[in-house]
């Protein structure tokens, strides 16, 4: 059981995660590695709302949470909006966003140091006792959030204007113009909605273990993998992705050491990426421009 | 109602002239056909008239605007439709959808009504149904929940129709929309444009098809080396022996 509940929380900041960084990659179809510093950042943010400044939690969560989507926001309008107008490439703009994460990692690590932080203090407390595991109240919150938020952002893109339009921009940025969707409209509203689920992730697994400056690129990483897994194109699949991923990272922990469950978590990455590259449920992608 | 004209357009592409000094002006609704060999520039002319091609020379006008320099986008907000010959589709979505994401001014296509739901639920079933109706119009309400790229391909060129009209444009611009498409589906494109011509619409198409020409154009337009060497009603111009041997066939 205690397994079990292990794999739940992993999964659930990772599913967070991973559907944020799955929806702004299938919408612009380029790697947007800054997605790891909306992580990192909201949770300092977090931080510094809560610890420096002596706000009250829920307040600086979602100071923390705000400020990750405005600052994805301002990298889809200050930079990658402007880049894609001259028609840079996809690779011109992975460039553009790990050097985005390169310099606002160097920037967090420079306002608050790149030792461990911790949001909540460090006493040990007791979980709470389930089918004989053990799981914090912050897990639960962590899993109670990840379900919740995933079902919103599942009504949004199934049920709204918007869920169309973004599959048309990603299925064609141009004819989508053409057919008077204003496709940079949407990208934004895409980043705002993958920034605030990487904020969110980030600041829960913040409230759960600790931060230090390259969190970000740790779980970017794995949401990658997991986004891998299941498909692109389906928010289902990515959260089972997330959910197969943490079961073998948390196998791998209980049977190899924690050192191995990177390891894993990769060698699945190149099992997928030569046997079924379009993931579990996704559909094989198609070469489009934004 | 504002008359779609162009004057003096030229667009070469690696020196070959696809338009030279082509001026027309279509009448305010109707059906105009434009006819002409393989390479005579009758695309190149739709894609410069959408904004897909930026002409080197000479200007196009809607009424009284200049929309020679306007976006893709800007043009067909101004009510002047497309489509292409490779059919251009969201294949993502279904059939309703490609309608509905055509639809025009949907507030639901921004986040905060999309998160927040104010009278986006009534939006969404005010535009279904509209998009229910351009369905039935064209005779595929019983495919509005296939995916698109399931269609047939007469069934596609129906749809891309469907989404041209789902944008609620005044002038429509069809490249060869009967095209490789089976007998009795001509019939029935050919029924829908002049069921288009009597609600007052344009109706600009490309096409080889002379039968089809003659069935519904009111006035032909022959174009040939960039050039339009003819125009006028179809019973004058495709009597033309020199017409139809050196540029039809």
């Amino acid at each position: 059981m205690q397994l079990t509940l292990n794999v739940l929380v992993a999964a659930s900041t990772l599913a967070l995660m991973a559907v944020g960084f799955g929806l702004i990659f299938s919408t612009t179809r380029f790697f947007h590695f800054a997605h790891a510093v909306v992580y990192t950042g909201a949770a300092y943010l977090t931080y510094c709302g809560s610890v420096q400044l002596g706000l009250p939690l829920v307040i600086a969560v979602l100071l923390g949470v705000a400020g990750g989507v405005c600052l994805g926001g301002l990298m889809e309008v200050g930079l990658y909006r402007p880049m894609r107008g001259r028609s840079a490439s996809a690779l011109t703009l992975l460039i553009a966003s790990l050097g985005t994460y390169v310099v606002l990692q160097n920037l967090v690590s420079m306002t608050w140091g790149d030792d461990v932080r911790m949001l909540q203090s460090s006493t040990v407390r007791e979980g709470i006792e389930i089918l004989g595991g053990r799981i914090t109240p912050t897990s639960v919150l962590a899993i109670a959030v990840c379900v919740a938020l995933l079902a919103v952002v599942t009504l949004v893109l199934r049920r709204t204007g918007l869920g169309r339009a973004m599959r048309a921009v990603a299925d064609d940025a141009e004819l989508a113009r053409i057919r008077g969707i204003r496709a940079d409209r949407v990208i934004l509203a895409t980043f705002a909605i993958g920034s605030a689920l990487a904020a969110v992730a980030g600041i829960l697994v913040a409230l759960d273990v600790n931060m230090r400056p390259t969190m970000g690129m740790n779980a970017l990483m794995l949401a990658i993998v997991a986004v891998i897994i299941g498909g692109v194109s389906s928010i289902g699949g990515i959260a089972l992705g997330s959910l197969f991923l943490a079961a073998a990272q948390q196998v791998a922990i209980w049977q190899l050491g924690s050192q191995w469950q990177d390891a894993v978590a990769f060698a699945i990455l190149l099992v997928f990426l030569l046997a079924r590259p379009q993931g579990l449920f996704g559909k094989p992608l198609r070469k489009v421009a934004v | 109602m504002e008359t779609l004209c162009c004057e003096s357009l030229s667009k070469s592409f690696d020196g070959v002239q696809a338009l030279e000094k082509v001026g027309v002006c279509f009448p305010t609704s109707g059906i105009a056909a434009v006819i002409g060999p393989n390479g005579a520039g009758k695309t190149t002319l739709i894609n410069v008239l959408t904004g897909f091609l930026r002409p080197e020379a000479g200007r196009c006008l809607f009424g009284n605007r200049e929309i020679t320099r306007l976006a893709p986008h800007r043009i067909a907000r101004l009510g002047i439709a497309r489509t292409f010959q490779d059919l251009r589709l969201i294949q993502q979505v279904s059939v309703l959808d490609n309608v509905m994401l055509a639809r025009p001014n949907q507030r639901g296509e921004r986040l905060l009504p999309a998160l927040l739901r104010f009278g986006v639920a009534e939006e969404e079933t005010r535009n279904r149904e509209e998009a229910m109706r351009t369905l039935r119009f064209v005779g595929l309400e019983e495919k509005a929940s296939d995916p698109a790229g399931e269609l047939s391909y007469g069934q596609q060129k129906l749809l891309t129709l469907a989404c041209c009209l789902a944008t609620e444009a005044r002038v429509l611009l069809l490249d060869e929309p009967v095209a490789g498409v089976h007998p009795e589906m001509v019939e029935q494109i050919l029924g829908l444009l002049r069921r288009l011509r009597d609600e007052g619409k344009l109706i600009v198409f490309i096409e080889h098809d002379i039968a089809a020409v003659r069935q519904v154009a009111d006035v032909v337009i022959v174009m040939d080396n960039g050039q339009v060497i003819a125009q006028g009603p179809p019973s004058e111009v495709l009597e033309r022996p020199e017409i139809m041997e050196a540029y039809v066939g």
